[in-house]
């Protein structure tokens, strides 16, 4: 078979190969995200019965809606701290999980716990753990006549935590899954040339570890970007729209308000500025592919 | 010098857990306290088992044991059924449009949920798919799939491509030497996703209370929150039922975390 | 991606030993392994079982169109509404006299979270969606203005047509632009609970609850003065306007809400009060009901603001405060008895319902809103009745005589602001509350800046 030939082949297989993922993608998703957008452009309170097209007054009213900025501001930094927070974490931890030990096992599922729990479940955990007056954590944490979850500033830390403490498992999960990849010769060979473990892991370990934590940031900061279930769940949003994040705001424009135009443009712009960042990350990615 | 370092992983690991399994654990004991001691300061009395009774002898929330292990069972399968071929595509062969594939799916799981609920309800109520679980499964595999398809490319780009291009010389077609030769050896990328993908469907919130409205229907997330009565709520009662909603995932933890584990099949290459 | 430097390696991998030792790593590989599979081939049928399922019993027509006759040809009315919590007999026997009397007509009735926010979502779902089912269906009180004006509520008579039967508090909450759009089905009022043995008589003002809460704190080391909902949500609303009205505030002209009235900024200023002098603890600006009535019950408080549901578990085996508690209106700064806010639901009527099933729906709502049926909520489901004369039936002063004895404050209760614009506005003023009491803001700016979003919200005043 001649080389062109056997590329067509190997082409059209590929589409046979991809195609019932495009099908589902298309078919489920993409007519809903459209008709978000569709509805962006409109003036639509449910309630009212108003549908009429507006252009794009929806997004002019988002420039100048302030809580809208505060919103996305406060989701920009739940995001930066919470993924930080959660790769330093998760980076030892799959180390630790990666060696043999006895219990192993039951460690690995046991890492997995926080992260297996419904999201509405552990906000309540938590949301109890705070309570300072029966909660666990006021009783540790020193001088601690601060109700995290009802000052403003401290509520929204309290979220990070939550959300540190449910997906840390997540991120280690996929750290263990690229750290199986990095073959044990490497190891081998670098010990018998002597050396030590910090070089190990600074010089082996964590350029190979790369594409896997790229990925592990890539779609945690996706996540942490769009966090609804653990806020809501905690503090619906307050005290004080202090813990209101982009996710929060939206809900409340199109679920309670039941202004599906403006909730909806929203969303897109949400859905901008998270593809914004994930265009930023895949660059990087690119370029550790490169280096 | 060796016990020090022993000492210190020890520490860790005691540490590690305390911080990961401190709140399931004292909400297992919440789960036991009596209920006219919740909420006090100072440990409980003593030990009931009468909020296990109670969550227990809800059928609807039995129901949704069952419901939630169906929809999440399917949901994998069907991420995996259409995401590993179209990975292992991306990954080896070339697709027409790989970059705006990947990209559009990524594209689509950066949608917020939120504001696709609408749409999506009148979409699946064109299909007569509302208030059913097939209805459920759909939503949670297209936006399960783009994870799936990331990690699985990912994946299969690790393995070597001298595996793949040995079984093509050997005269494989492409879908053969995917089915046999690299599918095999992708157990810890497979096992990893369908983990993922699972624990996602399991604990997914809003969609399942959008589309689900039969009681015998709905899924766990939703059957815990819905222990609640207008004021009250049974803390007791719905921690029990938080562990008992947790263990399923445990146990398939447990049971998939060697082959998370598993290194490449031995000889495959050398050989 | 990058690959890794060298060959995948082949032969040993010592990861690959497992915990424990040799024996038990290969039991475990034999048993996981096998037990693997087998999981993973049930999952699969179980999959593929449940999708052949639904294939097979999916509906020609779409769910908007269901059928209107059941195969027994009995014509079937769908009942959304929450779970009632109790005995589960006494409801349904209620359900099966209403189709003794009506033959030929079957209830179906779909659960509803309790959570009034979940609810409220679904029927927006499934409303705006234009759905034919519910026949029947529950609305929390402060939507009616709302799912009258968006046309999902049959409009069921003039203004005049629940006076006299109901409560005038309840009528008030069912009566939009001089039409009734539903009938009230149980109520609930704010009331202020108390220690007995603590505080003898109820406050009647302000400054007697904190004189007499800071007395006894002073006894007991510990001891909070005034647990109320203070978290940013709906029952902050509450808690704000009884203190609002407390002051000498009303609400504004009909359907509009006066945010930033002097009494509303002296109501708000008092609530920051409690917070910020240590009468109430720093947990309550994230209290909901439970953790009010939790702290209340462990002995912790003097005073709580509370709904009636409390009351049961107060007065629970094994309660610490059990025959301690009073309960009595919300105090104000004049004196006179306060209002509580009026809480409760209503039952109403699904305009777009199938024409076969009007008169069926119409007359399963009579049944649930008459006499007997409130009778049956108070006694077995601890219900306060919307209707006059369920306060005197005998079966519920035998019964249930505290719900009985609330009448007179149940009467004094008032609605929240009755407008379309009701959810549309709760989250503005929920976010100016909640500034005012966690002191972000003195009450005077959040309360104008709640007013500024409100009135552009709903645009200018007419």
């Amino acid at each position: 078979m001649s080389l062109a030939r056997r590329l067509r082949t190997e082409r059209a297989q590929a589409i046979l190969f991809v195609a019932p993922a495009v099908m589902v993608l298309v078919a489920v998703a993409l007519v809903p995200i459209l008709a978000a957008l569709w509805l962006s452009f409109h003036r639509s309170i449910l309630l009212f019965g108003e549908r009429a097209f507006v252009g794009l007054d929806n997004y002019a009213l988002l420039l100048r809606d302030t809580r809208f900025h505060a919103a996305l501001l406060r989701t920009l930094y739940f995001a930066a701290v919470a993924v930080t927070i959660e790769l330093l974490l998760a980076l030892p931890i799959a180390l630790l999980l990666h060696r043999a030990m006895p219990g192993r096992g039951f460690l690995r599922a046991a890492v997995l716990i926080p992260w297996a729990i419904p999201t509405v479940v552990s906000a309540r955990i938590w949301g109890w753990l705070f309570n300072p007056d029966y909660g666990l954590l006021p009783r540790l944490l020193p001088a601690s006549d601060v109700n995290w979850l009802g000052t403003p500033g401290y509520a929204l830390h309290a979220a990070i935590v939550v959300d540190v403490w449910k997906t840390t498992p997540f991120v280690a999960l996929l750290l263990l899954a690229g750290l199986q990849g990095i073959p044990e010769d490497l190891y081998r060979a670098a010990r018998v040339d002597g050396a030590g473990r910090w070089t190990l892991l600074t010089r082996i370990t964590l350029p190979l570890l790369m594409p896997a934590i790229l990925l592990a940031l890539l779609f945690r900061t996706l996540d942490a970007l769009r966090v609804f279930d653990a806020i809501w769940v905690l503090t619906e949003g307050g005290p004080a729209n202090t813990t209101e994040t982009l996710s929060v705001y939206a809900y409340k424009t199109l679920l309670r308000a039941g202004n599906f135009g403006y909730g909806s443009a929203q969303s897109v712009v949400t859905f901008l500025v998270v593809m914004a960042v994930g265009v930023i990350y895949l660059r990087v990615l690119g370029a550790g592919r490169e280096g | 010098m060796r016990n020090l370092t022993r000492l210190g992983r020890v520490l860790a690991v005691a540490a590690l857990l305390t911080f990961l399994l401190g709140p399931f654990l004292w909400q297992g004991l919440t789960s036991l306290t009596p209920e006219a001691e919740l909420g006090g300061r100072g440990w409980p009395s003593h030990l009931t088992w009468r909020a296990w009774a109670g969550a227990l002898a809800r059928e609807d929330f039995l129901w949704s044991l069952f419901n939630s292990l169906v929809v999440a069972a399917a949901t994998t399968c069907l991420c995996l059924l259409c995401g590993a071929p179209a990975a292992f595509a991306l990954a080896r062969l070339p697709v027409p449009g790989r970059g705006l594939l990947l990209g559009g799916a990524l594209a689509v799981s950066m949608f917020p949920p939120i504001a696709v609920v609408s749409p999506l309800y009148l979409v699946l109520q064109q299909m007569g798919l509302l208030d059913t679980r097939a209805g459920l499964v759909l939503p949670y595999a297209t936006f399960a799939l783009p994870l799936t398809l990331w990690l699985l490319t990912s994946f299969f780009r690790q393995i070597p491509s001298e595996l793949y291009r040995a079984a093509r010389v050997d005269g494989c077609t492409p879908f053969q030497a995917f089915r046999w030769v690299l599918l095999p050896v992708s157990g810890p990328g497979l096992a990893t996703t369908a983990l993922l993908v699972f624990v996602f469907a399991w604990n997914e919130f809003l969609f399942a209370l959008s589309f689900i409205h039969s009681p015998g229907r709905r899924t766990v997330p939703v059957a815990i929150s819905l222990f609640a009565a207008e004021h009250a709520e049974p803390w007791a009662e719905i921690a029990a039922a938080s562990v008992i909603a947790t263990l399923p995932l445990l146990v398939l933890t447990v049971l998939f975390q060697r082959r998370i584990v598993a290194g490449l099949t031995a000889g495959a290459v050398k050989a | 991606m990058r690959q890794p430097a060298a060959p995948a390696s082949s032969a040993s991998n010592p990861r690959a030993a497992g915990p424990g030792g040799p024996v038990w790593s290969r039991l475990q590989s034999c048993a996981s392994r096998a037990l693997r599979h087998q999981l993973l081939r049930l999952l699969l049928s179980a999959a593929l079982a449940v999708a052949g399922l639904e294939a097979c019993r999916r509906r020609a027509p779409d769910d908007a169109d269901p059928p209107a006759k059941e195969a027994g040809g009995d014509v079937r009315v769908v009942l959304a509404m929450q779970p009632l919590w109790g005995p589960a007999e006494p409801f349904r026997s209620l359900l099966r006299e209403f189709e003794r009397a009506h033959p030929g007509v079957a209830v179906e009735v779909r659960t509803l979270p309790n959570a009034s926010d979940l609810t409220y979502q679904a029927f927006l779902t499934a409303f705006g969606g234009g759905a034919r089912e519910p026949d029947v269906f529950v609305l929390d009180v402060v939507w009616l203005a709302g799912f009258a004006r968006a046309g999902w509520l049959e409009s069921l008579g003039d203004d005049t047509l629940l006076r006299g039967t109901f409560l005038p508090s309840a009528v008030d909450a069912a009566v939009w632009q001089a039409r009734t759009w539903a009938i009230p089905w149980f109520v609930d009022v704010g009331l202020l609970y108390r220690r007995t043995d603590l505080v003898p008589d109820a406050p009647a003002t302000f400054a007697e609850l904190e004189d007499s809460a800071r007395a006894a704190m002073a006894t007991r080391p510990g001891l909070q003065g005034f647990l109320w909902q203070g978290r940013q949500y709906e029952g902050l609303t509450c808690n704000a306007l009884e203190a609002i009205w407390g002051h000498g505030g009303e609400g504004g002209a009909p359907g509009r809400l006066t945010l930033n009235s002097p009494e509303a900024i002296a109501g708000l200023t008092w609530l920051r009060h409690t917070v910020a002098s240590g009468l109430s603890p720093p947990s309550t600006t994230s209290a909901a009901e439970e953790e009010a009535r939790r702290g209340f019950q462990q002995g912790g408080a003097v005073f709580m603001r509370n709904w009636p549901y409390a009351w049961a578990q107060l007065q629970a085996e094994g309660s610490p405060v059990r025959g301690k508690v009073g309960v009595s209106a919300l105090p104000t700064l004049s004196g006179a008895p306060g209002h509580g806010a009026l809480g409760g639901w209503l039952l109403g009527l699904n305009p777009r319902s199938l024409q076969e099933r009007r008169e069926a729906s119409r007359a399963l709502l009579a049944h649930l809103t008459s006499k007997e049926a409130a009778v049956v909520l108070a006694v077995h489901y601890a219900r306060l009745p919307a209707r006059e004369d369920a306060y005197s039936d005998p079966r519920v002063t035998g019964a249930v005589p505290f719900l009985a004895s609330l009448k007179p404050l149940v009467s004094a209760a008032r609605a929240r602001p009755v407008t379309p614009y009701y959810s549309l506005l709760a989250d503005a003023v929920q976010g100016s509350f909640s500034s005012a009491v966690t002191g972000v803001a003195a009450p005077r700016e959040a309360l104008d800046e709640g007013q500024r979003l409100a009135d552009a919200l709903m645009g200018a005043p007419p």
